[in-house]
């Protein structure tokens, strides 16, 4: 069998649309998946924003293996006994083009690269890529992988090989790695009969459920969600390893404890565990992306640290499709024009800076460290629900309070500075504003 | 309704008597002295044909015996080894539907364990078929007051059909015995913290003169090899002693373990299905028992 | 004479998820039997078949083998849940001049064991079923197979012969890279079965043990009898009582009920 154009590494999002991509456009494409099937191992939250697979895939919604529409998106502040929660909900996302929907990854990966093996590209399974080919002056021309007779030599390899991908390491794109820079989450997958959650959820037919938690971690710096499928709900937290590591909490402790707040445990009651999972989350964002490409060469995804981990955001299956689709474009441009130099692939650079791929990191590039830091994590939940209580508290005799003074009051209480609050304010604002 | 059971040096397989009993009593007997086996079917047989022959040899026997099963509607052999041997080389001779590894044998309604125990196929059968019967699942209590078996003899004829040469038969051997034939088994499970648990288990057996087994969870992290894994896409074993560390007892573990007279079980949660099952239930971390076990039996 | 080489292999759907193809695949013991037909051939020169009686997704289990080593393959179009006899006919016609066939002792799913020996009488072959060891030399294999009361019968097999191995009987090969490359577009001969193919009828209802005949239980109290009646294989124990132990208290009485019981 002949050298393929491309080696994509990993299928999941990321490395089956850079096959599709490729493929479709003519190259001979090797995808190498180590688990069985694409996607059979991977795990994230639930919640996927397929917006841009709307040319790759047309009318995707008719396809895609979802579980629920999401159509209530909740942020919620918790303290050990109290909850406030911002809630929104809307009919539009219920219909057609959609926005995002809970999915089980092996089923979501499965398909996607079933997309990728109808384009050509040949999909083998069961594969591990253990190291990297190079030629005499450096440039990447293959992989070895852990079958015998395993080295497979391209024009292009791509990897999406998921967090802390040990490719872009040994291609050396990493400056450097920082455990600082990670987040671990943890997840219970737990069944409850449909109608159940409909009524708990408020919720009918297809529609569902995302909660994105903040302050029900401990001591430990992180977040929670809750997330409706059909017939289970997700219940997790992301966990800043630094923290969890120095503390000795084991990640299974902290979910218990989210499962037994008063908010949420009415939400899962009875639920019968059917699956515990963990990964980890590249967290910072801009702060530890390495370089993207280098000859003969591209890293897309989680591997190129691209998933946008922001506080009411996590999102990182819509980057690593993005950047795959783009990884794939580039490739084929390099292979057209014969140059997969890390000249040759200069436009997967410019296609992720132009997009929201990289537009939405630069923009939203303080909100992990903000939504990580102390004072988000632990003064702030404690302090906005001490005031939404003392507002809805009715003290008769005494008059309602000014809002200005329970501000001022709380604010107080809780140890937060005024100045902190400010510049805390600001970057929010220019974050998310 | 008719018994063939295959006799080995005068012993039942696991499950003959059963075979016999489902039967009502009548029962071919075909193998190495079937005369002696019969008296172990005292109270059980009414009507046995026995045919003595040294060879158990299952393409020539079921030629063998077609001639003489033809008019009979219904066959029953136990599932044991030389039965599930037997039995579709029957149904091929006599041209009948065969419903292997059943609950309960009647003339209208066979029941069938499939999917690794998990699921009854309640089937209506053909007139005529051949069924083998799991051993364990009926039960059988002799009856003191049956009068002894009407006993027919047989000659055994010859068969043109061709089977494969019997060089030896081995008895179990305790000094080569594996996994499947173990007396004693002390086995791990994913409550074990790491590879070299298996190892120390491995040592602690040898004290215990035990060989070791393991769950699927174990095999598949590499921690023992695949032939260790017990049960359903494992091996099938039968000790006296089992001996259970950190197995949560899932049904396809469980399924090969035969029937141990005495189950232990090292285990962190009680109400997991092997401690349910174990005569000796211990609440405690497995990996540091072992060490407590293996400094106590050294 | 023919030398033709064939191994079984059934695609399975895994329980618990009987419509996903993505769990579905082939038992460990089709594998060795697989990997002990590769050895064969390769022992022998003699050209290795892979068959499949099957859906269309079953091929990926025939392409798998062809990955491994197997030089052709054929799948037999056929629903799954299709009677023994059947399976084996249709095996057998595909197979006519088949010397050697390994097969897996049981499928993992309706699992009787019985395809290999309808196969046998079809073939005109002779069996030997439930290997758990074989060894090759010039003259044939020699196998060794499980039977009653824990003995073992060793089998001299000469051709036709079907043989079923345990799956412990041997460690399937990894695909190289390039085979499994090759695999990928390898042609799988499809042949519809001669004879109508028929499906089990049958209700399916969840296994419940049934009712046993014992004897009256001997023993002196009540424990024991208890004890003597409930047995793994029929119903959950419920004579213990579960003891909470530091470690070392767990091993001292695991060591004391090893020497009431005797085993020590
Ligand atoms: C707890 C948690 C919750 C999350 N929640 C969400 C969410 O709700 N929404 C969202 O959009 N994102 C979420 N994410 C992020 C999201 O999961 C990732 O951003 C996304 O999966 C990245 O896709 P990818 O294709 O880059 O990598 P992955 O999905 O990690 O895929 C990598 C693939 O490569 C394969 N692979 C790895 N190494 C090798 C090798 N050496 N050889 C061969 N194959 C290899 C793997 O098996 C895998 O299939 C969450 C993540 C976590 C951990
Ligand atoms: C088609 C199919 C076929 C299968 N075939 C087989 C088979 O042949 N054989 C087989 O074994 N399995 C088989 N399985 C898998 C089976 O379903 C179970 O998953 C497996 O047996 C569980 O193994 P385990 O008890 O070691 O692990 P787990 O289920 O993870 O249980 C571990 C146990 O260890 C306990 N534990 C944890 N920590 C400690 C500690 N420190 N000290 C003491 N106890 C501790 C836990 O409480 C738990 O009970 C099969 C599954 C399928 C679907
Ligand atoms: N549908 C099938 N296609 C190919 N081989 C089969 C099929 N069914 C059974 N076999 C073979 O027969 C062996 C025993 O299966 P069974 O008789 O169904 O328990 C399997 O391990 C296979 O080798």
């Amino acid at each position: 069998m002949s050298d393929p154009d491309v080696i994509v590494v990993g299928g999941g999002p990321a490395g089956s649309c850079a096959a599709i991509v490729a493929a479709r456009a003519g190259l001979s494409v090797v995808l190498l998946e180590r688990g069985p099937f694409p996607g059979s191992k991977n795990m994230y939250g639930g919640v996927v924003y397929p917006r841009i697979l709307d040319d790759l895939i047309p009318n995707w919604w008719e396809e895609a293996p979802i579980q629920r529409w999401v159509t209530r998106r909740a942020t919620m502040l918790l303290t050990e006994t109290q909850a406030l929660t911002v809630d929104f909900r809307t009919e539009a996302w219920g219909k057609a083009p959609y926005n995002g929907a809970t999915a089980y990854r092996p089923d979501f990966d499965a398909w996607l690269a079933g997309y990728a093996e109808a384009a050509g590209a040949q999909v083998l399974t069961s594969t591990t890529v253990t190291g990297l080919l190079r030629d005499d002056k450096g440039a990447v021309v293959g992989v070895t992988t852990d079958r015998p007779d395993g080295d497979l030599r391209a024009r292009v390899v791509i990897a999406c090989d998921g967090v802390n991908s040990f490719l872009a390491k040994e291609a050396g794109l990493y400056e450097h790695t920082d455990a600082k820079h990670f987040t671990l989450g943890v997840k219970e997958t737990l069944a409850l009969p449909k109608e159940v959650i409909d009524e708990r959820f408020g919720v009918r037919g297809r529609e569902g459920v995302d909660i994105e938690i903040v302050g029900c971690t401990g001591g430990i710096n992180g977040g929670g969600f809750v997330y409706t499928n059909l017939d289970t709900v997700a219940v997790g937290v992301v966990l800043k390893l630094t923290k969890l590591a120095a503390q000795a909490t084991r990640p299974e402790q902290i979910i218990a404890n989210l499962k037994g707040h008063p908010a949420i445990a009415p939400l899962i009651e009875g639920g019968e565990m059917k699956e515990y999972s963990a990964h980890l989350i590249p967290e910072a964002g801009l702060r530890m992306m390495p370089k993207m490409t280098t000859d003969g060469m591209m890293v897309a995804g989680d591997a190129a640290a691209l998933c946008l981990a922001a506080g009411i955001w996590l999102e990182g299956v819509n980057f690593a499709m993005a950047s795959g689709m783009y990884a794939g474009e580039t490739a084929v441009e390099a292979v057209r024009v014969n140059d997969v130099s890390a000249k040759g692939l200069v436009g997967y650079q410019r296609r992720l800076s132009n997009t929201f791929v990289l537009k939405d990191h630069r923009k939203l590039r303080r909100a992990p460290e903000l939504v990580l830091s102390d004072r988000v994590q632990h003064l702030y939940p404690q302090m906005m629900a001490n005031i939404a209580e003392r507002m809805f508290r009715v003290d008769n005799p005494e008059p309602k309070p000014g809002l200005r003074r329970i501000l001022r009051q709380e604010r107080k209480r809780a140890g937060v500075r005024r100045r902190h609050l400010w510049r805390d304010a600001f970057t929010g604002f220019r974050s998310y504003g | 309704m008719i018994a063939v059971v295959v006799v080995r040096d005068g012993l039942l397989p696991a499950g003959g008597a059963e075979a016999v009993a489902e039967c009502e009593g009548r029962a071919v007997l075909i193998g190495s002295q079937a005369s002696v086996a019969a008296e172990a079917l005292h109270g059980i047989a009414t009507q046995l044909t026995l045919i003595e022959r040294d060879t158990f040899l299952p393409g020539a026997i079921a030629d063998e015996l077609a001639a003489l099963l033809a008019n009979e509607p219904i066959v029953v052999l136990p599932a044991s080894p030389d039965g599930r041997d037997l039995a579709p080389r029957l149904a091929a001779a006599l041209q009948r539907q065969l419903l292997a590894g059943a609950t309960a044998v009647t003339a209208d309604r066979v029941d069938l364990v499939r999917n690794s125990g998990r699921e009854l196929h309640r089937v209506v059968p053909d007139n005529r078929f051949i069924a083998t019967l799991h051993p364990g699942a009926r039960g059988v209590v002799p009856d003191s007051m049956l009068p002894a078996p009407a006993i027919k003899t047989a000659k055994s004829s010859t068969s043109k059909v061709v089977d494969a040469d019997v060089i030896a038969v081995h008895p179990p051997d305790p000094a080569t015995v594996d996994l499947a034939e173990a007396a004693r088994i002390v086995s791990g499970g994913a409550g074990l913290d790491g590879p070299d648990r298996m190892r120390q288990l491995a040592e602690i057996a040898l004290q215990l003169g035990a060989s070791v087994g393991a769950t699927r969870v174990v095999t598949d992290r590499g921690w023992a090899p695949h032939e260790r894994q017990i049960g359903t896409t494992g091996v099938a074993v039968s000790p006296h002693l089992y001996m259970a560390f950190g197995i949560a007892g899932a049904v396809q573990h469980t399924s090969g373990l035969g029937d141990p007279a005495h189950i232990v079980s090292v285990n962190t949660d009680p109400h997991c299905p092997m401690m349910q099952l174990a005569d000796l239930a211990i609440v405690s971390d497995a990996n540091e028992t072992l060490d407590a076990l293996q400094a106590l039996l050294s | 004479m023919s030398n033709r080489i064939v191994v079984c292999l059934k695609w399975v759907l895994q329980a618990g998820e009987p419509d996903d193809a993505r769990f579905a695949g082939v038992s460990p013991a089709d594998h060795a039997a697989l990997e002990l037909a590769l050895q064969w051939a390769e022992r022998t020169g003699g050209q290795l078949t892979a068959i499949t009686v099957g859906p269309p997704q079953a091929e990926t289990a025939l392409r798998d083998a062809i990955a491994c080593g197997a030089s052709n393959a054929v799948r037999i179009d056929a629903p799954l849940s299709t009677n023994s006899a059947d399976v084996a006919a249709a095996i057998a016609s595909a197979a006519h001049d088949a010397k050697w066939v390994w097969c897996g002792d049981y499928s993992m799913d309706n699992g009787s064991g019985s395809v290999p020996a309808f196969l046998a009488a079809a073939l005109s072959a002779s069996q030997a079923l439930g290997v758990t060891n074989v060894t090759f030399d010039d003259s044939g294999i020699t196998a060794t197979r499980r039977v009653d009361g824990g003995r073992r019968e060793v089998l001299a097999v000469h051709a036709p012969v079907v043989i079923s191995v345990e799956g412990a009987t041997a460690r399937l090969r990894r695909a190289s890279l390039t085979a499994l490359r090759a695999s990928t577009t390898a042609p799988v001969d499809v042949v519809v079965p001669i004879v109508a193919m028929r499906t089990s009828q049958h209700t399916i209802q969840p296994y419940r043990p049934r009712a046993r005949a014992l004897a009256m239980p001997s023993g002196a109290n009540v424990l024991d009898r208890v004890r003597s009646l409930t047995t793994t294989g029929t119903a959950v124990a419920t004579h213990h009582e579960v003891e909470t132990l530091a470690p070392a208290a767990a091993a001292a009485r695991i060591v004391d009920a090893l020497r009431d019981w005797g085993y020590l």
